[in-house]
């Protein structure tokens, strides 16, 4: 089963890394005139009663609309495999680009949110005391707040803010004949819009659980021989810490850190799809997209929805067999 | 220790917890943009009646007299103004507050029912397909965003099936006039309630539920794998007990009670998914207050609805606790 996991980890990251060339289309490129057309597959015709037109007005007889039955056929085409949303979107290639969105997030968020909860959690356990009184007081406190409603309360607060930084394989200003030449992708967004405000909130909403993770290993282990023998030689505590603490307590973090990443892109999907979000190429962007074409055009949400569940399965799964055969002792919150 | 001394700890630990929220919550505030008052004003308001207003909403002092004004009024239930509609912010909160707890309830009994039988059976039958079936769909039911199943479920069952409602509930159909009925003894205006109830209610039950009945599974069956290894069953098999009795007196009931703990703490999670269950179904609860109101920056609600599900989440803790040595009373000091 982790086999499975880590082919689907893989799999997201090269879809997210390579995203440009990978796509038949532009993301962001609208066309109405092929909007709602279903994925290959789920075409279909159907035959409609349609208005009689005449020089641009109705016929009437009898006092009756004059009707024909007319053939209404939905094409679908390979160029859009998964078909289009409501604003003739690619829906493919949002699912691909989507993926950036959600490793960005899962990523950077985790690693901000384990630096911070990891050198908070061992100071507190190592040192003990008044330290680690007031962080699980302030713990305490975090748990109390629900994090989806405090994330959304934050992103409120502090808005949406995201960094536009260029794509590596899309280099602006070269000319659309050099970029192909030289084997980059032609016709793709320029940049790469990483929702910063975002990543700091779901960053700031899950740190405590490293934090407690890194108190308990921190407690566990101060009273090791090897630390009290390297006290004895007269290390100081910074170095402690850094040479013997954390070393051993890096298999329950890396544990908790892969739960983690599926949490935050749980959290932030949650984010996009209630309007939070700080970019339109989102997973949870698209699903509440979809939702307003949830009666006629059923794979605009259920797409990316997709992506997602296989995301977080894979991470899901790495985690367990990451849990049992390292066997740390954690809890953790699941997500949204 | 006893139940008394505990309680009274539990309390005070209770007590320091939420004045934490309160601080937290209170300070998002004053880090936001924008002047509250602006918020109740058009732009091109005189700066007098801007003054005058903030005035009148307490704006104008200092900092932490705003704080401690605002602590003051907390134990009387005072919790600031709405800005949107000039009423008592606490009063919106609770009004929305019935329609998330019967979602949050209807999800968790669900989440029960199903997920303990399912993770005992799974538990016993290892390796049958029931156990692969049980652990597949723990897994997947961990893994869904809940706003995705709820899309998923209402295009099935509401769109193509037509079996439940895609509109939002009407008001007057919950489960407080159900049971005015059945007090009035009104027994076929209640059945009927109720059926409306259940029509409007069960794919956001399912939406908010799945996720809690997959975990609850998983807990189930590792705790009951976990506990049938232990010497207590070993010795009860040994001077012949049922099985049945093995399994559902003694292995079932151990694994049972950290499962009231974790789900203590998951309370977070499910209000969480309330918000946004309520969302995709346009549910007249708290989620939809708390949304709309961050979106008009009606801070004063934001605040007491934060505050409000802080306070549930340490009574309902204090409650798990107490439950906890109950049931097993060598819980000791911890």
């Amino acid at each position: 089963m982790a086999k499975i996991g880590v082919v689907l980890i893989l799999l997201v990251v090269i879809v997210a890394v390579f995203a440009p060339f990978l796509v038949p289309h532009d993301p962001t490129d609208q066309n109405l005139e092929s909007a709602q057309q279903p994925p290959v597959g789920f075409g279909s015709t159907s035959v409609e009663e349609v208005p009689v037109q005449e020089n641009g007005s109705v016929v009437i007889e009898d006092g009756n609309i004059v009707t024909e039955e007319r053939t209404v056929s939905e094409n679908t085409s390979w160029s859009h495999p998964f078909g289009t949303d409501g604003n003739g979107r690619d829906v493919f290639s949002r699912v691909i680009y989507g993926a950036r969105t959600s490793m960005i997030v899962g990523i950077i968020g985790t690693l901000i949110a384990a630096v911070f909860g990891v050198v908070v959690g061992l100071t507190a356990g190592y040192y003990g005391g008044r330290v680690e009184d007031t962080l699980m007081r302030a713990s305490d406190i975090m748990l109390a707040f629900p994090s989806l409603v405090l994330a959304i309360a934050l992103v409120g607060v502090w808005g949406n803010a995201a960094i536009k930084i260029p794509d590596p394989f899309v280099v602006s200003g070269l000319s659309e004949t050099v970029r192909s030449a030289l084997g980059l992708a032609v016709g793709m967004p320029e940049t790469i819009t990483v929702p910063g405000t975002v990543i700091i909130v779901v960053a700031l909403v899950n740190w405590v659980w490293f934090a407690r993770v890194a108190r308990g290993e921190a407690l566990s282990l101060r009273g090791q021989e090897y630390v009290k023998a390297a006290r004895a030689v007269g290390a100081d505590n910074s170095y402690i810490i850094r040479k013997h603490i954390l070393p051993n307590a890096i298999t329950p973090i890396m544990v908790l850190a892969t739960i983690q990443v599926a949490a935050i892109i749980l959290l932030e999907s949650a984010l996009s799809f209630l309007g939070f979000s700080g970019t339109n190429l989102s997973w949870g962007f698209d699903i509440s997209q979809g939702r307003r074409f949830q009666s006629t055009s059923w794979w605009i949400a259920t797409m990316p929805g997709l992506a997602i569940v296989l995301t977080v399965i894979g991470l899901n799964l790495v985690g367990d067999w990451l849990r049992d055969a390292l066997d740390p002792d954690i809890g953790g919150e699941g997500g949204v | 220790m006893s139940l008394a001394r505990f309680l009274f700890r539990r309390s005070l630990q209770g007590i320091f917890v939420i004045w934490g929220v309160v601080t937290v919550v209170f300070g998002l505030r004053f880090v936001a943009p924008g002047k509250p008052e602006n918020v109740l004003l058009p732009p091109d308001v005189s700066e007098t009646t801007r003054q005058q207003v903030a005035a009148e909403l307490g704006l104008d002092q200092p900092l932490y007299l705003q704080y401690l004004d605002y602590i003051a009024g907390l134990p009387f239930g005072e919790m600031g103004t709405s800005l949107v509609t000039r009423t008592p912010a606490s009063g919106r909160v609770l009004s929305t507050l019935p329609a998330t707890l019967e979602l949050a309830i209807a999800a968790t009994v669900v989440a029960i029912v199903i997920a303990i039988p399912l993770g005992v059976i799974s538990a016993t039958r290892r390796h049958n397909p029931a156990d692969y079936g049980a652990t597949l769909f723990s897994l997947v039911g961990i893994s869904t965003p809940n706003f995705w199943l709820g899309v998923m479920l209402v295009i099935l069952f509401s769109v193509q099936l037509g079996w439940f409602p895609s509109s939002r509930r009407p008001v007057g159909i919950g489960i407080d006039a159900v049971l005015a009925d059945l007090v009035a003894l009104q027994l076929g205006a209640a059945a009927d309630g109720l059926r409306e109830w259940l029509y409007y209610i069960t794919l956001p039950a399912i939406t908010l539920g799945t996720y809690f009945t997959a975990l609850i599974t998983r807990l189930t069956r590792n705790g009951m794998l976990e506990e049938l290894g232990e010497e207590y069953v070993r010795a009860a098999r040994a001077k012949g007990l049922p099985e049945t009795l093995v399994r559902y007196k003694h292995a079932l009931r151990n694994t049972l009670i950290p499962i009231i703990t974790v789900l203590g703490l998951q309370l977070g999670t499910l209000i969480g998914g309330a918000v946004i269950t309520e969302r995709v179904f346009r549910w007249p609860g708290l989620g939809t207050l708390i949304i709309n109101s961050i979106q008009a920056r009606d801070w004063p609600v934001v605040q007491a609805s934060i505050i409000i599900i802080g306070v549930g989440f340490v009574v309902v803790n204090i409650f798990v606790d107490a439950l906890y040595r109950y049931i097993n009373p060598q819980v000791g000091e911890s």
